[in-house]
């Protein structure tokens, strides 16, 4: 397990064996077949620091984040918020927590609700928390709020169809920082957003994180991406930790993570990835093998891979599952 | 002369005309790069190839495009379909909307060789299993006989890229083929891309907004900004050589291995739409460099090296 050591009360948020199972019938009258989509992840998120979580779909990665926020219920394990866990606490309570705990969705499309102008849709989080400003500072607010991520005030009256993308999301961060929240779950924030849009709202958050001290959860495919935003790397496949890079430069010791390195082109033609073709793609998730769920696409998978799952055990801060360490 | 060669192509739609005199040329065996954000005309210029402009009410307003030595602006409908899918193909960016959900995949592959090869249907679903197991598609055989909704996303792109390839042609438009795929997924698909280019001698169009795919796999590079060349040319020296400011900020929004924190930039605005364009230089409203004669004059494109730049500030490159 990795970060055991650390007390939970210390840290913001707080994930102990956190673990998530889905049911469905592959057809009508078919059996019930049990997928997990997070499976005993252990980790604790410091307050103001930024943690990545990458994979590919399907890893889990934002079924984590719904977790945390208790978006979804857990299956087992527990996510403690500043040491209380979330599934003890009733409705109101909860509802309470919430405005501390905010996320940013992928799609802006399909985040805003397109009969919201601007200020609606920035006002919704004040008044669903019964923090609905006097109609005297309604203006001043959300003013502000457009302010600090950087849309023109002229746009308050706009609808979504009338933004572009990039506008949308930060219509969705600004929504999102409503609250003054400490946790802010970022689920893949910029990747239905062109690259030149996608550095402004990375430059938007990072200067966000900075003047108001959040704490960032981040969660992304884009393994240069994270390496550039966070300060902590957690790498999931198939519902699995397999690996917590310390800082963004650790050298990766799993070789899921060194594909995954691997996969992201920088833009440098004197640098040029070389491409190992991957005879398969995700195993199915329904039925995961016995041993380790990356072996059958792993270069340097043994028999020893295909029995027997690597548990996560950690040197330090740097935890790692796999028999067979990248040196 | 070049085997595809695009000469001041202009499209318009109703009054607007969104893209004005764009040039380029590819030979066999070449990749070229047409990178740019959205909305700045690279969608448009492979629909205006493929000969599809009418579909979306669009039409060729002057230049023109050679194949091979002919004219393809002024071919009537008739002869271009006959080209299409068998000279040239177009792989689009999102495979479920190129995919018929309600056909066997490999079905939607055996009746391109079908009907530009004249095959039989038995030799067309052989010609398929083997492309698809060129693709890398594990039991190709198993994979034909499926539907687009039992594949995963890198899957179907594979079997839309197969269908690309099933009429033999020489020239591919690949329209950001990756784009809504996981970053392993599209690492695969530009690499079949490449390995295709080099193997079969084709030509690709790699339409991307992304400079990491581009520096990853294309030969030759052309920048456009809201349906103009900004700048073109080889890549090595776009990269090393950027002249024109969108082509240095396009590239310095991919973060770079060791990348400092807060150093990356993005660039400010968006692009804007279709007759909004600024006066001069239509980038000059998002430029850090722009003075007068930017809001005033269109700089015209200058031949710099091996490629050409349109900017009034591009003799100095700040980091040449």
């Amino acid at each position: 397990m990795a970060d055991t050591h650390v007390d939970p009360s210390a840290s913001l948020v707080a994930l102990r064996s956190l673990t998530r199972r889905f049911t469905s019938r592959a057809s009508l009258f078919g059996r019930k077949r049990t997928l997990t989509a997070v499976s005993d992840v252990t980790l604790d998120i410091a307050r103001g620091t930024v943690t990545g979580v990458v994979g590919e779909s399907g890893c889990g990665k934002s079924t984590l984040a719904r977790l945390v926020l208790r978006l979804l219920e857990v299956s087992s394990g527990s996510v403690l918020f500043e040491g209380k866990d979330l599934a003890s606490l009733s409705g109101a309570a909860m509802r309470t927590l919430r405005r501390r705990m905010q996320m940013v969705f992928q799609d802006p499309y399909s985040s805003i609700d397109p009969r919201y102008s601007v200020r609606a849709a920035l006002l919704e989080p004040l008044q669903v928390q019964g923090l609905r400003p006097p109609p005297a500072e309604e203006r001043a607010r959300v003013e502000q709020l457009m302010a600090m991520v950087g849309l023109n005030p002229s746009l308050v009256d706009s609808y979504p169809h009338q933004l572009s993308g990039g506008q949308k999301q930060r219509v969705g961060i600004a929504r999102a920082l409503a609250l003054h929240p400490d946790l802010v779950v970022l689920d893949e924030p910029t990747a239905s957003l062109d690259v030149s849009i996608q550095a402004q709202t990375i430059a938007l958050l990072e200067q966000l994180r900075q003047d108001l001290g959040l704490t960032y959860l981040f969660i992304s495919h884009d393994l240069s991406l994270v390496r550039y935003f966070c300060d902590r790397i957690v790498v999931m496949y198939l519902g699995r930790v397999v690996e917590i890079l310390p800082t963004a430069h650790t050298p990766p010791r799993h070789p899921y993570t060194r594909a995954l390195m691997d996969s992201s082109f920088e833009p440098d033609p004197q640098r040029r990835r070389v491409v190992t073709l991957m005879q398969g793609e995700l195993p199915d998730a329904f039925e995961l093998p016995a041993g380790c769920a990356y072996a059958a696409r792993c270069p340097g998978a043994t028999a020893l891979c295909r029995q027997e799952r690597p548990e996560l055990s950690s040197d330090g801060a740097h935890a790692l599952a796999c028999h067979h360490p990248l040196m | 002369m070049a085997f595809l060669d695009v000469h001041d192509l202009s499209v318009g739609i109703g009054t607007l005309q969104p893209l004005d005199r764009i040039s380029f040329a590819l030979d066999k065996g070449q990749i070229l790069g047409l990178v740019g954000e959205s909305g700045s005309g690279k969608s448009l210029t492979a629909m205006g190839l493929m000969g599809l402009l009418p579909l979306i009410g669009g039409r060729v307003t002057g230049g023109s495009i050679r194949l091979d030595g002919s004219e393809l602006t002024d071919l009537a409908e008739p002869a271009y379909r006959a080209l299409r899918g068998r000279r040239m193909a177009l792989i689009s960016q999102n495979p479920m909307t190129s995919l018929d959900p309600m056909v066997r995949v490999g079905e939607q592959v055996d009746q391109v060789s079908r009907m530009h090869l004249g095959l039989s249907g038995a030799a067309a679903r052989s010609r398929s299993i083997d492309l698809l197991t060129q693709l890398r598609i594990p039991e190709a055989a198993t994979v034909h006989r499926q539907y687009p909704h039992q594949m995963s996303g890198g899957m179907k792109q594979r079997v839309v890229i197969a269908m690309a390839l099933a009429g033999d042609p020489e020239l591919i438009i690949a329209d950001e083929p990756t784009t809504a795929l996981d970053v392993t997924i599209q690492a695969q698909i530009i690499q079949i891309l490449v390995d295709l280019v080099r193997s079969r001698g084709l030509a690709l169009v790699l339409i991307t907004h992304d400079m990491g795919v581009v520096a990853q796999a294309c030969d030759r590079v052309v920048v456009l900004y809201a349906g103009r060349v900004a700048e073109a040319n080889v890549v090595a020296d776009i990269f090393a050589r950027p002249a024109h400011p969108y082509t240095r900020s396009l590239i310095e929004c991919i973060p770079r291995d060791g990348q400092a924190p807060g150093s990356l930039k993005g660039i400010p605005g968006i692009v804007p739409s279709v007759g909004n364009y600024a006066a001069g230089c239509r980038f000059h409203p998002r430029c850090a460099l722009a003075q007068a004669v930017c809001q005033q004059q269109v700089p015209p494109l200058q031949t710099q090296g091996q490629g050409q730049v349109a900017c009034h500030f591009s003799a100095a490159p700040s980091d040449g």
